[in-house]
């Protein structure tokens, strides 16, 4: 009997690990493969009693019953007659590898699908075993329960009257360990079945009976201490808890995973709205059952560069079920519809959906906690597939006088806003601070002065260039563009807005199924109102009347846009003043041509008539100078000559290094004269002997044998010596 | 020849010198100019180049034009120190040590592929090629001026050889490479040898004290300090360029003004030009430069640092001088 509850204390600190995973599994999920867990190791450990052969054998019995069990509950697809196959391994050794990093990618509860919920049980049957087989050292018996704890914990921690009832949990299997481990004298030590093999570690039972009174003494002793300490600790984390409760979420390592998304290389379905509104009648999807819905979104971009739109990239699997997003503190209500992707829609991965979706039957997308887009990879062609999605039910009061949030475009951002932008802004708004009426202005602002396009040649794109041309010029554009702008000038003023991309219901939407067409391809602009959530709105005219029903928000938007009151006549259409920035030139004074062109031609004259001036200034000033300065003067002015024409010059250059270069190109009598030219310099500088008039003389003759040599190169090569300013400015 | 000692210039000398050497080595003026020029400033010479081109030759011809005595050491890996400087031998009948000179006790050396030789036996010449002096047993012998070492390398070979240390290296006042011939040439070169014309047919053309009074000339030819500062400066652009790792040393300094002023020698003047310092720029400066690991890498040359080096240090004509 004592064996039995230290067995049922081993299996209890197993479960209760694995109970504590109902957050993010559920409770129903989690019951039947840890019973099934639990049961096994307690038939197998009977088993062992009955036969005592098979005593050793127990911890591998253990686990093989174990995992089969786990394998008829969870992994019944793949066995075959209830026998394992090799799937069911394969399966098996999936739930160790990756099961618990799918529970991590999803969103909570997941999905009770055997690849995610495999490691539960897995680490019960590991638990449960290690607890048993240690069963001889109760306080180790306790430690794999502890550690299978911790585990859960760190996955999702357990709080308030939970925490305490676990402790208590605890607390009492750790007991029932201790207590019933305590050998009673004259009764054989639990695990120590065969009385004819002696544990030599062990004490025996007569030597641990006589020690028994000063044990229980110590241990009265040790309770006394523990006791204080004990309730001292539950104090102070009564304190630490109340203190700090409410104000940040307890740590999970869900917080730190998200799901691989491959982020779509597909093309946004922003860019292809103009490509769908021209071949209007194609079938996209169709869907049943939905009475209220009045637009379908299939992405949500937030963060603009300036020239591109992109969506959030923070996905997660999407799990059994996800609760209306935390911001919204308004009633919502359950909506659901049946929906069938159509070929018409394209390879895109993304599904049709709502604001806020609530779960998925009928495939298994990624979901974008924030935006609520969900995203199928690998989508196969046509799906089919039932959503459910919450509903917020607000009434006129509470989303007329609302506030925007501005904390919920963290990750906005606008590009360059290019010039006129912010004025326009801040005339289609009248001045009013950022709040949900002066986001109805902005709509009403430009669904009263901008056309929207029809027919062929829609105007595309929804960068910065395109929104100018269509903001302060054009004024005319699809969907596209109003929203983009929409965003755009609302970012500008501070209104926290968004940009989706869907379809909205058709008008007739009659029939069941309903089906959309490309005809209803709409992007449209969001804005954040506190505690409401994300409010879609209409600036181009064209979701009114959408779907069957308006929604309850769609209807309360509709009365506060009636509500308006109309422009301002004293601030006429103020696009009119913007429009002048770029098409009418500034009329400023004439531009003056005729003194231009005088200056010009004077530069020019000067340059013609200075540049061989100045030359020839210097070369006489050169001339004069006497003695070895007379006879570098002399090598400069070769230097210089040559350089006109296209000589290259560096400044390690010897006179007999330039005629070196020069050889292949000039004529004979340059490369004399320069040759000449470099015994007068060597004579000048180097031998001491100084230059002598007629030094200077020869020096000078020799650049004027140079010069008739460069004469009888090219007409236009001499013109451009003549005319090369850079040997004035170089030395 | 030695009564008419002081009336040959050292122009002469190279004359007479350039002469007698191209009788065997054809077309290749510059070579002999400059290789008569380290003769002249009393410099040491390595010559380097692929086999067949006569490095050895043109080393034999120099040796014998001289007169006086010459050597010559085929430096082999089993060579030792004490062949090329000499040895203590004890005398029996003597009863006492004496010293037995080693090749190195000539007024020429041919030192033939010097890179054969294992670096202990590449560092006897140390001492004697800077000094001029060789000490055995702590016995210092000085070796007869003037005294010029005329060492041959070959470059490609890598089995069997010893690089030249960079000490060593540095002691060669020039490095000169021989080049391919052109056509002409070439077919010269073999009617050369077909008329059976060898180094061991030419007469030595000066003797010592002749030569010894032309390298005092050249010695007293005059420099003028703005050129002496040019050759300074292409000393210290080695050491800043970026692509060398070790410029030139002062030693190359002042071998760029020696060979500078033999080379104005040759050219029969008595004064020394910045076309002379740049006519030995690239003989006296290639070897005494190391190219970072860098510019090895990327196949840089030295003497294509050289070459910019030159391009860029301005000459004195242009910086005492202004426009």
């Amino acid at each position: 009997m004592r064996e039995r509850v230290l067995v049922g204390c081993a299996l209890l600190a197993a479960a209760i690990p694995g109970l504590l995973f109902a957050p993010v599994f559920g409770w129903r999920a989690l019951v039947a493969p840890i019973a099934v867990v639990l049961v096994g190791c307690y038939l197998v450990v009977e088993l062992c009693v009955r036969f005592p052969p098979l005593r050793p054998w127990r911890p591998l019995l253990a686990l093989v019953v174990g995992l089969l069990g786990v394998a008829e509950v969870e992994l019944r697809d793949t066995t075959l007659g209830g026998l394992p196959t090799g799937a069911t391994l394969r399966a098996l050794g999936a739930g160790v590898t990756q099961s618990w990093q799918l529970a991590l990618q999803s969103t909570w509860p997941v999905r009770p699908d055997a690849e995610v919920l495999l490691f539960v049980p897995l680490v019960v049957l590991v638990t449960a075993v290690l607890g048993i087989e240690a069963l001889r050292w109760p306080a180790v018996a306790a430690l794999p329960g502890v550690a299978a704890l911790g585990l859960s914990q760190v996955f999702t921690a357990v709080t308030g009257p939970v925490a305490t009832a676990v402790g208590l949990g605890c607390a009492v299997v750790v007991a029932g360990l201790l207590v019933a481990s305590r050998p009673r004298p004259g009764q054989p030590q639990p695990n120590q079945p065969q009385p004819n093999q002696p544990q030599p570690n062990q004490p025996q039972p007569s030597r641990r009976a006589a020690a028994g009174a000063p044990a229980a003494r110590g241990r009265g002793a040790a309770a006394v201490l523990a006791l204080p300490t004990a309730v001292v600790a539950v104090i102070a984390a009564v304190a630490v808890t109340t203190v700090t409760q409410g104000r940040q979420p307890a740590y999970s390592v869900h917080q730190d995973y998200a799901a691989p998304a491959p982020l779509p290389r597909a093309v946004s379905p922003l860019a292809e709205l103009a490509a769908r509104l021209e071949n209007p009648d194609v079938p996209v999807f169709s869907y049943t059952g939905a009475g209220r819905a009045d637009r379908w979104r299939l992405v949500v971009l937030t963060d603009f560069t300036g020239v591109t739109w992109t969506p959030p990239d923070r996905y997660r699997r999407l799990g059994a079920q996800v609760g209306p997003q935390p911001v919204v503190t308004v009633p919502t209500a359950p909506r659901s519809a049946r929906l069938t992707l159509l070929p018409g829609l394209g390879d895109g991965p993304w599904l049709p959906s709502q604001a806020m979706p609530a779960s998925v039957t009928g495939a298994a997308p990624l979901i974008e906690p924030a935006s609520g887009v969900l995203l199928l990879p690998d989508r196969p062609g046509p799906a089919d597939y039932g959503l459910s999605w919450w509903e917020p039910e607000v009434d006129q009061a509470a989303l007329a006088g609302a506030a925007v949030d501005p904390g919920a475009v963290s990750e906005g951002g606008l590009g360059v806003v290019p010039p006129g932008i912010a004025e326009l802004a801040r005339t289609a708004t009248g001045g009013k601070r950022p709040s949900f009426e002066s986001a109805l202005v902005l709509e009403q602002y430009l669904s009263q002065n901008y056309k929207v396009a029809t027919g062929a040649n829609l105007p595309t794109g929804s960068a910065w260039p395109q929104l100018r041309e269509f903001l302060l010029t054009s004024k005319r554009g699809t969907s596209e563009q109003f929203a983009a702008a929409y965003v755009a000038l609302a970012r500008v003023v501070g209104i926290p807005a968004r940009l989706a991309v869907g379809y909205r219901a058709p008008r007739n939407s009659a029939g069941d199924p309903v089906v959309v067409h490309n005809r209803d391809a709409l992007a449209w602009p969001e804005v954040a109102v506190a505690g409401v959530g994300w409010v879609p709105l209409d600036p181009t005219g064209t979701a009114a009347g959408a779907g069957a029903a308006a929604t309850s928000l769609g209807a309360v938007t509709a009365q506060l846009r009636a509500a308006l009151p109309p422009p301002d006549p004293s601030n006429p259409a103020p696009p009119e003043p913007a429009v002048p920035d770029e098409a009418a030139p500034v009329p400023g004074p004439p531009f003056p041509v005729l003194p231009v062109l005088l200056g010009g031609l004077a530069v020019v004259v000067l340059a013609l008539v200075g540049i061989p001036l100045l030359k020839a200034v210097r070369t006489v000033r050169r001339r004069r100078r006497p003695g070895p300065r007379g006879v570098v003067a002399a090598w400069l002015e070769a230097r210089d000559l040559l350089r006109a024409h296209g000589a290259r010059i560096t400044p390690g250059m010897t006179v007999r290094d330039l005629a070196t270069a020069v050889a292949p190109t000039a004529g004979q009598s340059v490369v004399d004269g320069l040759l000449r030219l470099a015994g007068r310099v060597d004579t000048a500088l180097w031998s001491g002997a100084g230059a002598s008039a007629a030094t200077v003389n020869e020096a000078w003759a020799a650049v004027r044998d140079i010069r008739r040599g460069l004469a009888a190169r090219p007409r236009l090569a001499r013109l451009r010596a003549v005319f090369d300013p850079r040997g004035l400015f170089r030395r | 020849m030695s009564g008419e000692t002081a009336s040959v210039s050292a122009s002469e000398v190279y004359q007479r010198i350039a002469a007698n050497v191209q009788r065997v080595v054809r077309g290749k003026p510059r070579l002999v100019r400059l290789a008569v020029a380290a003769l002249l400033s009393e410099g040491h010479l390595l010559i380097e180049d692929v086999p067949g081109l006569g490095k050895t030759t043109l080393a034999r011809c120099l040796a014998r034009s001289v007169g006086g005595s010459w050597s010559r050491i085929q430096f082999t890996p089993d060579l030792l120190p004490g062949d090329i400087t000499g040895v203590q031998v004890y005398r029996q009948s003597e009863e006492r040590f004496t010293f037995q000179p080693g090749g190195i006790f000539a007024n020429v050396v041919v030192a033939d592929e010097i890179n054969r030789g294992t670096p202990k036996t590449q560092s006897a010449l140390l001492e004697v090629m800077s000094e001029r002096t060789v000490t055995v047993d702590a016995v210092r012998h000085e070796v007869p001026r003037p005294f010029l070492v005329i060492a041959t390398q070959n470059p490609i070979e890598m089995e069997g050889t010893y690089r030249l240390p960079e000490a060593q290296l540095d002691r060669f006042t020039m490095r000169l490479r021989v080049g391919y011939p052109d056509l002409a040439t070439e077919v010269m070169v073999i009617m050369g040898d077909c008329a059976n014309v060898s180094p061991d047919d030419l007469p030595a053309v000066v003797d010592i004290p002749t030569l010894q009074a032309a390298v005092a000339q050249v010695r007293a030819i005059r420099i003028v300090p703005a050129v002496v500062e040019y050759a300074a400066s292409l000393a210290q652009a080695t050491r800043q360029h970026v692509d060398l790792r070790y410029g030139a040393s002062p030693r190359g300094s002042i071998a760029l003004v020696r060979a500078a002023q033999a080379v104005a020698a040759t050219h029969g003047r008595d004064y020394v030009t910045p076309d002379d310092i740049k006519e030995v720029a690239h003989p006296v400066l290639e070897h005494r430069v190391i190219l970072t690991p860098d510019a090895e890498l990327n196949q840089r040359r030295p003497d294509v640092v050289i070459d910019q080096i030159l391009a860029k240090v301005p000459a004195p004509v242009l910086s005492a001088e202004g426009r």
